[in-house]
């Protein structure tokens, strides 16, 4: 259900024509993972379980150190591990895979449900179980692979930033359960000077190639990561260019200008014709019935 | 009077029409629904959002069977002529109305052969791009199918629904206003000897004299 009742700090809402409520000039918070100061000890899991009261999942042995396969609508944060050879040493690179809280919001341009997920203008990226139809089209719209159908709700689901929290002034979950600082909260503009002090501070241990990823194709994110190895972003399982309007949903809002009209039009070419030419009503009847 | 009317569609043949015809409706009302946020208020014709998702692909499933069931039933009358190819060329007179000038035309005419492989052809597209969009987490082993190609499935469902909301608008209005006695003929399965005369002269000829 949505957590959240604040009316006048809504951005953008999915499916609606008309001008979103908000009107309140807060702040715009993020997030910032400094995956280099990640430990792996997925505390960050299971404080989002215990917050937000998620059903627990069995874990299993696969051959990782990861607690699931996958993402689910229980699992909302999830910690992925992939081991990788980078300039012939082994690499232990880790992900802390959940919304990234888009600006621009692939899976809210996606949406056909009036209401189902909306944006506030602190940054949040929020579903609305009870306008949310199951068609799952956000699942695609979103760059990330992140939203997941609840198969017994029929409805969809993802990491809502605590927002109850974030209301009540608090940060998220992760945030304050993590042990070493991985994962900071804070406004935007701080996150991101903060970000950058830290990728500094990586390139003067070697990381040559550390980069903050904010990535613009989505407007930028509001839970940024600190990559340590920053030319291998698909490693990590981060897209090196995600998109929050990819050429097909583009072509189709195009398209979907187009589509009244020229139903209106064929509508108009049958009025036409008909005034112009009328209905071709067959010979009388009798006629043939008289010769045959 | 009644003894002359001529049979033109069988029972069986005239339920998979209206089969095809209703679930096509159907699919029309609640996909517009979802194509624009000011046509949502479609979906509370069949029950509201959730329920249009949930009835949108299951009676697509009847739209397909129905519009195979056709495809096979009318396709050996669906072959395109030369006679066809000369109807088509006096399309323009047809719409004008100037018989004289049109081919007389069999059991269809080229109008109706083209309408049935354009119909067939997008429902081909439909199946496709809609047991892609229903379930993209895979099905019948297929899948799963990733963003970017449900995406473009959303792209190729839509404009198969602008030309066969088209179709459609011609067809129903072909079928009633513009031309009466057709209706009947697909609602109880005859036409009357006038009507075949002016419409499909050399089918009416090829019944009279088998």
């Amino acid at each position: 259900m949505s957590s959240s009742n604040n009316t006048l700090g809504i951005k953008r809402i999915s499916a609606s024509p008309d001008p979103p409520p908000g009107i309140q000039q807060g702040p715009e918070f993020s997030k910032l993972v400094d995956i280099s100061r990640c430990i792996g000890c997925k505390g960050c899991e299971v404080a989002c379980k215990e917050w937000n009261e998620l059903g627990i999942e069995p874990t299993e042995n696969f051959g990782s150190f990861q607690s699931h396969r996958d993402l689910s609508s229980d699992t909302w944060l999830l910690m992925r591990f992939t081991e990788s050879e980078i300039d012939g040493d082994l690499q232990w690179l880790i992900k802390k895979d959940a919304c990234l809280h888009c600006e621009e919001p692939g899976c809210l341009y996606a949406c056909p449900a009036p209401g189902a997920i909306v944006q506030y203008q602190n940054g949040i990226v929020d579903f609305n179980q009870d306008n949310c139809i199951g068609c799952q089209l956000c699942v695609s719209g979103c760059p990330f692979d992140i939203p997941r159908l609840n198969p017994e709700t029929k409805t969809v689901f993802k990491c809502n930033m605590c927002i109850d929290r974030v209301e009540a002034g608090l940060e998220p979950a992760c945030v304050k359960t993590c042990p070493t600082g991985a994962i900071l909260w804070g406004t935007k503009q701080d996150m991101v000077s903060s970000a950058e002090k830290k990728v500094e501070g990586l390139k003067k241990r070697g990381l040559k190639n550390a980069t903050l990823y904010d990535p613009p194709g989505v407007g930028g994110t509001h839970m940024m990561y600190i990559v340590p190895h920053g030319n291998h972003l698909e490693e990590y399982d981060l897209p090196a260019d995600p998109t929050a309007s990819p050429m097909a949903l583009k072509s189709l809002q195009e398209f979907k200008k187009l589509g009244p009209w020229s139903i209106w039009i064929g509508i108009l070419g049958i009025i036409l014709h008909y005034i112009g030419f009328g209905p071709e009503e067959p010979l009388d009847e009798m006629s043939f019935s008289d010769h045959e | 009077m009644n003894s002359q009317r001529i049979p033109r569609f069988t029972f069986s043949e005239r339920v998979i029409h209206w089969a095809v015809g209703a679930s096509f409706v159907f699919l029309l009302v609640t996909g517009l629904a979802f194509s624009h946020p000011r046509l949502y208020w479609l979906t509370y014709l069949v029950g509201g959002g959730s329920t249009a998702r949930a009835l949108h692909p299951l009676v697509g499933i009847l739209f397909s069977v129905s519009l195979i069931l056709m495809f096979f039933v009318w396709l050996k009358d669906m072959g395109l002529d030369s006679q066809d190819r000369k109807w088509l060329k006096a399309i323009m007179h047809y719409i004008k109305h100037d018989r004289d000038k049109v081919p007389e035309a069999g059991k269809y005419n080229a109008g109706q052969k083209v309408f049935f492989w354009s119909m067939s052809l997008l429902g081909l597209l439909y199946l496709i791009t809609g047991v892609i969009m229903w379930k993209p987490e895979g099905i019948l082993g297929l899948g799963p199918f990733y963003g970017s190609i449900v995406n473009f499935m959303r792209l190729v469902h839509y404009l198969v629904t602008v030309v066969g909301g088209l179709l459609l608008i011609v067809h129903v209005y072909l079928g009633t206003a513009a031309y009466p006695g057709t209706l009947g003929g697909m609602l109880h399965g005859s036409v009357t000897q006038s009507w075949a005369a002016l419409h499909h002269p050399r089918w009416r000829r090829d019944k009279r004299s088998p």
